[in-house]
């Protein structure tokens, strides 16, 4: 292929081409493996289901909720609470005391009521509160 | 207990992928011994190897029980030996595992006329040498041997598209099995739909038939929606492939041309 | 340019990087004629980092237990965004590398590049290419699907025709009397880690004899000469040659997209070459599926044991033409490397070729 542009500045023009190339190919490479290593989304109804029975009174239930820890509780009779099960001061995960009836978190002691309220210790905010639903025997959560 | 275990596994087997299982059927003391015989004791051991029965694992015991591992019990009764059963007994002998067959064929004409010689399930299927299950088995030939083939056109038109379907969605799942997918779901509604199929054709009532098989038409029809649906996926990934193979080609040339390029240089 | 400028003065005042630039690319010198076989090391190198990355993506969520393993396949392939390509990239990877190294090898053989002292090359790239059939063979169980079970237990089956120790080894090969969760733990870890460390160490051995020594030209053309033999060692130099960088890389670089060409159009367009049915059954140890065979780039050692009356002489055979291969730069000492005045070499080389495509093709259908 004989031209009359000399080669360097045929290369250069090449070059061109093949960083745009380039471009394309690294895209069509980045995106399947970003979404590869993306988290999935969560599949299914927002809703949560669990049947009344697992739920004692008196007694928290600890379960997940899309991914994250949350806890139902019964301290009355047919009345259910949800709330996020994550402590609102540095993220752990709230215990439940049945003796004291309130949640304590392990971390650094703050304490809160059945109800999510902020009782001592360090939270600054009252646990997330989620609906909950009674549905025949299954808590519909969320 | 066993007994509906068998049925499910049987049933599980029939509507799919036919998985070559001689190793295991093959090893029964009844083929070891029968196999070795002459005339009406041996003949059925061949023609079971060439059927749809010995290729999903079911042997002489499944069907006619007894004992398949000890040659001293292999018929006795105590472990459940049937022996053959008799012309009229042959629905309740295959029904075992057939379950909805024989309850929609004992409901339906012929069933109503066995005492007076009313087909069973061997005269259309065979005994020993049955193939899996198709339209064929409805032919002038074999159905005129009683009575007019005319009703039995009318229940085979029937029953030809519906049957046209079933084929082409089978094949289609089979082909995306092939390519990885998660077809299961897929594979036994399926499955339920060419039972439905199948036992409501035993009850040779045309009205039912074509009630029963348009809810089997809708049920495929469900079905193929998946299956397009994944056929658009597979389509889309295609065309983004394709861009990538021309830009991988389109790049290597742009490589050789620069290469070409150099190589001026180096001449030079 | 001034930042990119100031930052390649900072890092070469340190390291010397420009140094290693001007000898090692620029200034490294091939000679006029290489062709395009020369190009297979690197296509070799993209394919095995590609394998690597792809690895370590299905690691991310494949599970080695015989209980969850197919499934997890099933998950990556239906349910894991582009899971789909990374194992189909994986697996079809792994054949394409088998058909680089077989070329890559048979070019090497016909212009016996293995002469002129360079017999250690050959023997860490003979050792690659077992090491990378041994990565094959894990890798292919770690489906768990039927495929995977039976290939693998016909495979280590092999190992007991060896008399004495037979039995045992085949045993010890798998974990446990039968291939199960046993053979799929130690597989997993050779497959993942253990090969992997050996075959990069290898493949540093392996250029490095090749840098050490100088690439070897091609013996043909008017110009070709034999290199002498002196009794010290000799770095092989062409300083009439081009610069590997950046005058031979585009080659090697166009030669790897034709490659990833080759690779994708498998993958899209017949995905199912290398899947026949039983790979997408899970695996069932009561249940030997009817037409279980080996890979193709195994066929000729499958049909050699059928062929051969007592297992131990079809081992024996296998084993004896391995290590003739592995071996060839101490028995062919001739310095003479042009094809055209070796015609008992070369006779052999088309007779071995033929040979293994009928073998293979032999074993396919039989």
């Amino acid at each position: 292929m004989t031209t009359q542009v000399p080669p360097k500045q045929r290369r250069n023009f090449l070059f061109i081409m093949l960083g745009g190339l380039g471009a394309l190919l690294a895209a069509a490479a980045g995106w399947p493996l970003f979404r590869f290593l993306s988290p999935i989304a969560a599949t299914g109804g927002s809703q949560v289901a669990i049947p009344r029975s697992e739920v004692v009174s008196g007694k928290a239930h600890f379960f997940d909720y899309h991914g994250k820890p949350a806890v139902v509780l019964q301290p009355a009779a047919g009345k259910f609470i949800a709330l996020s099960a994550i402590c609102t001061h540095l993220g752990c995960v709230v215990a439940w005391k049945e003796q004291d009836n309130e949640f304590e978190c392990p971390c650094h002691g703050g304490r809160f009521s059945p109800e999510g309220q902020v009782l001592g210790g360090p939270p600054p905010k009252p646990l997330e509160s989620i609906a909950v639903v009674l549905d025949g025997d299954q808590l519909k959560i969320g | 207990m066993s007994r509906s275990i068998c049925c499910l596994f049987v049933l599980m087997i029939v509507a799919g992928w036919s998985m070559p299982a001689t190793l295991l059927a093959a090893d029964t003391v009844c083929i070891e011994c029968h196999g070795g015989q002459e005339g009406r004791l041996g003949a059925p051991v061949a023609q079971w190897r060439t059927s749809v029965h010995a290729a999903n694992g079911i042997s002489c015991n499944d069907c006619h029980g007894g004992d398949p591992t000890d040659y001293a019990m292999a018929m006795s009764p105590e472990r459940g030996f049937i022996g053959v059963p008799k012309y009229t007994e042959v629905p309740d002998f295959c029904g075992r595992c057939h379950v909805g067959v024989a309850e929609d064929y004992k409901a339906g004409a012929h069933g109503q006329a066995i005492e007076r010689g009313g087909a069973q399930c061997v005269v259309c299927h065979g005994n020993h040498e049955i193939q899996r299950a198709s339209l064929d088995l409805i032919n002038e030939k074999d159905c005129s041997r009683c009575h007019s083939y005319e009703r039995a056109a009318l229940i085979r038109m029937s029953l030809v598209e519906t049957d046209t379907m079933i084929n082409k969605v089978g094949h289609d799942i089979d082909r995306l099995y092939r390519l990885g997918f998660s077809v299961d779901d897929m594979q036994d509604r399926l499955f339920n739909q060419r039972n439905v199929f199948h036992r409501t054709f035993h009850g040779v009532n045309v009205d039912e038939v074509r009630q029963k098989t348009a809810g089997v038409q809708g049920e495929l029809g469900k079905i193929n929606m998946e299956v397009a649906a994944i056929d658009s996926t597979l389509g889309e990934r295609k065309l983004w492939g394709s861009v990538t193979i021309a830009l991988f080609i389109l790049t290597g040339v742009v490589f050789l041309l620069v290469r070409k390029a150099y190589e001026e240089d180096e001449k030079g | 340019m001034q930042p990119v400028k100031w930052l390649v003065e900072f890092v070469d005042v340190r390291l010397g990087l420009k140094d290693i630039y001007d000898h090692e690319l620029r200034g490294y010198l091939l000679p006029r004629n290489v062709n395009v076989w020369y190009t297979l090391g690197a296509v070799l190198m993209a394919l095995f980092t590609l394998q690597i990355i792809t690895g370590i993506l299905l690691l991310m969520f494949y599970v080695p237990d015989s209980e969850k393993a197919f499934a997890s396949i099933q998950y990556i392939m239906n349910d894991v965004p582009f899971g789909w390509l990374f194992r189909m990239l994986h697996a079809i990877g792994a054949n394409v590398i088998m058909i680089a190294l077989l070329m890559h090898m048979l070019s090497v053989l016909f212009m016996a590049s293995y002469k002129g002292r360079r017999e250690f090359t050959w023997l860490t790239g003979f050792i690659i290419l077992n090491l990378t059939m041994g990565l094959c063979l894990t890798g292919y169980l770690l489906p768990w699907s039927q495929l995977s079970f039976w290939a693998t237990t016909v495979a280590t089956d092999a190992a007991g025709a060896i008399p004495l120790v037979g039995g045992y080894l085949v045993e010890f090969l798998r974990g446990a009397p039968t291939v199960g969760n046993q053979t799929l733990g130690r597989f997993f870890a050779l497959h993942v880690v253990g090969m992997p460390l050996v075959l990069l160490g290898l493949m540093g051995a392996h250029l490095f004899c090749v840098k050490r020594r100088g690439i070897s030209n091609p013996p043909f053309g008017p110009d070709y000469r034999a290199a002498e033999e002196l009794p010290f060692f000799e770095h092989e130099k062409h300083p009439n040659g081009i610069p590997f960088f950046p005058n031979y890389f585009v080659k090697d670089a166009a030669v790897i997209c034709f490659f990833m060409a080759f690779m994708l159009a498998i993958i899209f367009y017949a995905p199912g070459m290398f899947f026949p049915e039983s790979a997408f059954q899970k695996a069932d140890p009561f249940l030997t599926p009817q037409h279980i065979k080996p890979e193709w780039y195994f066929l000729w050692a499958y049909q050699a044991l059928k062929i051969f009356p007592s297992e131990i002489i079809g081992l024996g055979v296998q084993v004896v033409f391995m290590t003739f291969l592995a071996l060839l730069p101490f028995i062919d000492r001739g310095v003479e490397r042009r094809p055209a005045k070796r015609p008992l070499f070369v006779t052999c080389y088309v007779l071995g070729i033929l040979l293994f495509v009928a073998i293979s093709i032999w074993g396919h259908y039989s």
